[in-house]
């Protein structure tokens, strides 16, 4: 037998119009974690489907699991050879319980009349959440929780599979870090009983943490397979990308003009105490800091998804009123969040269909009908500057890759013509190619003229992207710091903070408040 | 979880009491046992159709042939009749083939809508003609009368345990037993789960015809029991007797708190629904208000009760999106 516990080589998979995976390999050895990366709409998610037996791959290709021919046509096949998918867009039942969603799958097999056991259904998935050390109700519908929190659950299900083989499609995209850190000691102790992971994601920085053995798709194909020993993060995104990019810090001072917008005395009792900030014309505002910090609980306090307990915000020469974010859409004031998978997308619906909702009103012609030329105009204005792929307007978004549907979403804030744009992890689930593309049009959006505010943990892109640096620490503005004379260690420096804040409310526990609360 | 789920029950509960009070000021008779056992009893049919509609409503789906596939068998059940010895056997007998006629009918729904993929509604409405057509064929639209039946199914219906009457003992043993299959059984999970999420549900590996069978072939084995209990109820097989009983056999599910979008609904739930619809049938009758008012009365409800149920939907979606901005950290 080879050491290899899964070998897939000359997979294709052809979707009318669109030939996703072309003679494509990837070989995971036994208990290794092996990452899977490129672009957005490289494939990697399509290959796992096929994998998986969702799809099926186009003839002539190899597929081995443990030695022997794999023969998997469904979903089914592979659960019962020990296989276990995490999807990029989740799959649970929002209307069941934790418990059951967890355990679901496990008897599938089994006769329909088969009895359930609820009391070692709970016992199995308690288990499982024990050792992600996560502490949610069994009985709780899954609806009620939160992304971070579903995500976690699908973990929990592999987990409790007693797989051979779990695959993550970006599991760690709409967790915190905290749960990140439990996901890598999950990962370690996989790794110690033998169990192989597929990891996909995209950043790089994490999958150097994790991997054993990298596979690199572009554009449907395979590139090739590396060591983590044999290959530097640049030589991968070459590899990835097709061209070297570099993230360049922003060494251009901004013409800065008149004041736009003002936080003034911003407090929200175990977020955040005494925010004051202001936001010039021209510049583009960075808010960093670690996570728990307080960043993005300020970013939707402003929003008025939680209402700050003191405090008043001023825009373009007017004290605004916000109670909740219908009146700062209406202000003006647009807000993408970090998780923004499964956010306010009509899957089944078209790319213009989505990217135009919010301006629907403005697009009406004389007859009251909706110009379908201007909306497309709009549309294929967008598909270029976030690079959406395939630039197809009229693409139903369920045929977008995970990535590219994120696009679209941003696409639609921006298209809403915001005076102020609070962005939170603008490149969260973006390819590294793309995000360059995400930050020009930030920049753009600057010199428009729209006050542009962007929350971001990674520093890289802070230092490129910004002009101004206000780094949070344990819900307090720390420091600010001109992006000219910053470098990652001044800012780190001012992000770690270490002097006792006076409420003594750790931000985590902040957060847990808010998970009780659902 | 538990907690929203009461709620939504425990307010047709609280609806149904309040009826309740009103009624019993209105009308001295009504708070009595006996018109109670009228109630449940004369709401068998209603409600046995209404348990199998459930399921079919969780999975998204809906079944507009119900009350024709149900006097179908009927229909069969008044044709045996005059082949049938009066004896013990003839009622056993006819426990056996009606619902087993009911599930062939419930399976060609079935078929249709899981293996040809035609939607339910257009299957169904289409099978509603074919199933009403077929029985005015038959029967000319004539009554089957009691005359002709043996006197062992008579004696089978004016049965009475505890002073119940044993109609009302099958209603609870249908309800009884659903409620056992979707709580305790993979299939009922199933059922729960393709409503949830049909796409995740084939990713976990649950077979979606299968499961569309399933609620077809159920909801057809249960038209067969309930053409048992009509036909025992009224000692008659009328051909036009359930015209158009299937719209409020889908009133009382969707009042009950299932959700048309699929999904959501459990039995207790449509029991009351059931429950509901009843008492305020009853509670006109007993007040001497017009057929015709009864009527408008009964659909306004279920229009509030619909539109209360769909704008609560939304609320708590909108609810979700803002709790998911709230928690994206
Ligand atoms: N069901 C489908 N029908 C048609 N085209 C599809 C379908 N699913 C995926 N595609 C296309 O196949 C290509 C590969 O998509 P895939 O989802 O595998 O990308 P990915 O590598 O996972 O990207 P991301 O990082 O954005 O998640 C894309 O061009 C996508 O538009
Ligand atoms: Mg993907």
């Amino acid at each position: 037998m080879s050491d290899y516990i899964l070998e897939m080589e000359h997979i294709s998979k052809t979707f009318p119009g669109v030939k996703a995976l072309d003679n494509v390999e990837l070989k995971v050895k036994q208990g290794e974690v092996h990452a899977l990366i490129g672009e957005n709409g490289a494939g990697k998610s399509t290959l796992i489907k096929v994998l998986a037996g969702v799809h099926e791959a186009d003839e002539g290709g190899r597929y081995l699991f443990e030695g022997i021919d794999a023969d998997i046509h469904r979903p089914l096949d592979a659960t019962l050879k020990g296989i276990s998918i995490i999807y990029q867009d989740l799959s649970l039942f929002p209307n069941l319980s934790v418990a059951e969603n967890i355990y679901i799958g496990r008897d599938s097999n089994k006769k329909p009349w088969t009895k359930i056991n609820w009391k070692s259904m709970k016992e199995l998935a308690g288990k499982a959440l024990d050792e992600l050390e996560m502490d949610i109700d069994l009985n709780k519908r899954v609806e009620l929780l939160s992304i971070a929190q579903q995500q976690m659950i699908e973990i929990a299900r592999a987990l409790a599979f007693d797989s051979k083989l779990i695959v993550m499609d970006e599991p760690t995209s709409s967790l915190s870090s905290g749960e990140v850190e439990k996901l890598y000691r999950v990962i370690d102790k996989l790794k110690e009983r033998g169990i192989s992971v597929i990891f996909i994601s995209h950043k790089l920085k994490e999958l150097f943490r994790v991997s054993d053995r990298f596979t690199v798709l572009r554009d449907g194909q395979f590139v090739g397979s590396y060591d983590v020993e044999e290959i530097d993060e640049q030589q991968l995104i070459k590899r990835m990308v097709g061209r070297e990019v570099v993230y360049e810090n922003n060494t251009q001072k901004a013409a800065v003009g008149e004041k736009v917008f003002e936080v003034k005395n911003f407090s929200k009792e175990g977020n955040f105490k005494d925010i004051n900030l202001s936001l010039y014309e021209g510049e583009i505002l960075a808010v960093t800091g670690l996570v728990g910090s307080g960043r993005t609980e300020l970013a939707q306090s402003i929003f008025g998804v939680n209402k700050a307990d003191e405090g008043t915000l001023w825009l373009n020469g007017k004290d605004l009123k916000i109670n909740s974010s219908e009146d700062a859409v209406k202000q003006g004031i647009a807000y993408v969040p970090e998780a923004r998978q499964t956010q306010g997308l009509v899957l089944e619906q078209s790319i213009v269909n989505n990217m135009t909702l919010p301006v629907i009103d403005a697009l009406r012609n004389k007859l009251k009908l909706i110009d379908r030329k201007v909306e497309k105009e709009l549309t294929e204005q967008y598909i270029k500057s976030l690079d959406v792929r395939p630039s197809m307007p009229d693409l139903a978004a369920d045929k977008l890759s995970g990535g590219n549907q994120q696009k679209v979403v941003i696409g639609k804030w921006l298209s809403a013509q915001p005076k102020l744009l609070i962005i939170d992890e603008p490149t969260n689930g973006i390819d590294i190619g793309a995000k360059t593309e995400i930050h020009k049009l930030l920049r753009r959006m600057v010199k428009e003229g729209i006050g542009v505010i962007m929350i971001s943990s990674e520093l890289p892109e802070v230092l490129s992207v910004s002009d101004r640096i206000l780094v949070m620490s344990r819900g307090r503005i720390a420091g600010e710091l001109n992006t000219l004379e910053a470098d990652q260690e001044k800012v780190m420096n001012l992000a770690l903070d270490t002097e006792e804040p006076e409420d003594k409310r750790q931000p985590e526990g902040a957060e847990s408040t808010v998970h009780q609360e659902v | 979880m538990k907690a929203l789920l009461k709620q939504k029950e425990f307010s047709v509960l609280a609806i149904v009491i309040i009826i309740c009070v009103i009624l019993s000021f209105v009308s001295p008779v009504f708070l009595t046992v006996g018109n109670w056992m009228d109630i449940l009893e004369g709401n068998t049919v209603i409600g046995i159709l209404a348990i199998g509609m459930t399921l079919i409503i969780i999975t998204s789906d809906i079944d507009v042939s119900v009350a024709a596939l149900t006097t179908a068998v009927a229909v069969s059940i008044g044709f045996m009749f005059q082949y049938l010895p009066d004896s013990w056997f003839s009622v056993v007998l006819i426990f056996l083939i009606a619902p087993l006629i009911g599930m062939l009918l419930g399976a060609f729904n079935g078929i249709l809508v899981s293996k040809i993929q035609i939607p339910a509604i257009v299957v169904t409405l289409g099978t509603l003609n074919i199933f009403s057509g077929l029985v005015l064929y038959f029967t000319n639209g004539n009554y089957i009368n009691s005359t002709q039946f043996p006197q062992s199914f008579m004696a089978f219906s004016n049965i009475e345990i505890l002073g119940i009457p044993i109609l009302i003992y099958l209603f609870a043993l249908v309800a009884v037993s659903t409620w056992f299959i979707l709580k305790y059984t993979l299939i009922g999970r199933s059922v729960l789960a393709i409503g949830g999420n049909a796409q995740s549900s084939t990713r976990v590996g649950i077979n979606f015809k299968k499961v569309k069978m399933f609620v077809f072939t159920y909801m057809g084995f249960l038209g067969g029991v309930a053409a048992i209990a009509q036909t025992s109820y009224t000692t008659a097989v009328d051909p036009n007797g359930l015209m158009g009983l299937e719209l409020t056999v889908i009133a009382a599910v969707v009042l009950g708190g299932a959700n048309i979008h699929g999904g959501r609904g459990s039995i207790p739930g449509t029991l009351l629904g059931v429950l509901l619809l009843a008492i305020m049938q009853n509670g006109m009758i007993l007040a001497r208000i017009d057929t015709f008012w009864q009527n408008v009365v009964t659909g306004a409800i279920i229009v509030i009760a619909v539109s209360y149920d769909e704008i609560n939907h939304r609320r708590n979606q909108a609810k979700l999106a803002n709790i998911d901005v709230k928690e994206a950290s």
